[in-house]
């Protein structure tokens, strides 16, 4: 990925504002649908924009209502949605080095979400450092409200809303894997990482098919890791 | 909600914020150690690794369809094809996504008929 320090044209929030638009392509329909469904499990309106507004983990905030509307031990449901989001710790670590000491770093970790650490991960090496908090901010505010409007615009009138404008639910959320897409191809800069990304997409694709949704990501990861470690010390793909 | 829905509720909201603020702070600490120590602050490489086969993880999980029939597959195939002639050319972030959203649902809406 390229590390080139690059200038903003306007100021840093602005340009995490529109770097992060892509995502409420996927973001809005899948809050929508997080809001449907938590009302008709039995949650109120405000309960579904408070477990949005402080959760903020669509994962996990799907396991939350149903296995609270089936009555599961809450014990057993607090220990399962964490354990669903459980990959999060290696995101905090990825970017610490580009982030300063500054204490509003603190609170805005509560935005790191899956997408916004593959965006941070692409575009804060790229930013001056006294920009890379303002982009962040801009960037995962916008996530965040993004999740929320979403949230209580499908609990207020999501089933009306997927009705009327399908196009919500079957294209808009095209826009994540094409996110991600623009995020990793520059990585594939020689064929050790080439290989090495080839084989994380590859199986967490067949993992999400094969019905393992939930371990499909950090497995798929860490096989690509070994794969990567296993082919840089046979040296025949070239370094990193 | 009744009084233990939220508690749990709020042991959610708390330890997902843990989970990604704790291993950011422990880092970071590490990295200034490391930094005193020898000079030279720099992350596990490990974790270097980890961090792009994440993302690459994330982008194979959102490829599959919500419906996952064959005019779904072809869709996604178009669209990302057109997300990456795109890229090729600008190099950038938005126009691609825009054309790759828009192959998809061209095919998404208007092969059926």
């Amino acid at each position: 990925m390229s590390t080139t320090t690059q200038t903003l044209a306007g100021t840093p929030w602005k340009q995490g504002i529109k770097d992060a638009i892509p995502l409420l392509g996927g973001y809005i329909p899948v809050a929508i649908s997080f809001g449907l469904i938590s009302v008709q499990s039995g949650f109120s309106v405000l309960e579904t924009i408070l477990i949005s507004t402080f959760i903020y983990a669509g994962a996990s905030q799907f396991l939350f209502v149903a296995m609270a509307a089936s009555g599961a031990p809450l014990w057993l449901v607090v220990i399962m949605t964490l354990l669903i989001n459980a990959r999060h710790v290696v995101y905090g670590p990825n970017l610490s080095p580009y982030l300063n000491h500054d204490k509003k770093w603190l609170p805005l970790m509560h935005g790191l979400t899956d997408q916004i650490f593959a965006l941070a991960h692409a575009r804060l090496p790229q930013l001056p450092e006294q920009a890379r908090i303002g982009w962040y901010t801009g960037a995962a505010v916008l996530a965040w409200f993004s999740w929320i409007v979403g949230t209580a615009l499908g609990a207020i009138a999501g089933g009306e809303l997927t009705q009327r404008w399908p196009l919500i639910n079957d294209v808009l959320p095209f826009a994540l894997p094409a996110l991600f897409f623009v995020l990793i191809v520059p990585r594939c800069s020689n064929p050790l990482w080439s290989l090495t990304i080839i084989l994380s997409a590859v199986t967490a694709l067949v993992l999400k098919i094969s019905g393992y949704p939930n371990i499909a990501i950090p497995l798929a990861a860490m096989s690509g890791a070994a794969l990567f470690y296993t082919l840089k010390n046979q040296r025949i793909l070239g370094e990193q | 909600m009744d009084s233990s829905m939220w508690l749990a509720l709020a042991s959610i909201a708390i330890g997902t914020y843990l989970l990604r603020l704790v291993p950011y702070l422990w880092m970071k600490r590490s990295l200034a150690k490391r930094q005193t120590e020898d000079g030279v602050g720099s992350m596990p490489t490990w974790l270097t690794i980890l961090g792009p086969t994440m993302i690459a993880a994330m982008f194979g999980t959102s490829l599959v369809p919500a419906h996952p029939d064959t005019l779904s597959w072809f869709a996604t195939g178009v669209g990302m094809l057109a997300t990456f002639g795109v890229w090729t050319r600008t190099r950038s972030m938005g126009l691609p996504i825009l054309c790759g959203v828009v192959a998809f649902g061209m095919v998404t809406l208007f092969l059926p008929i």
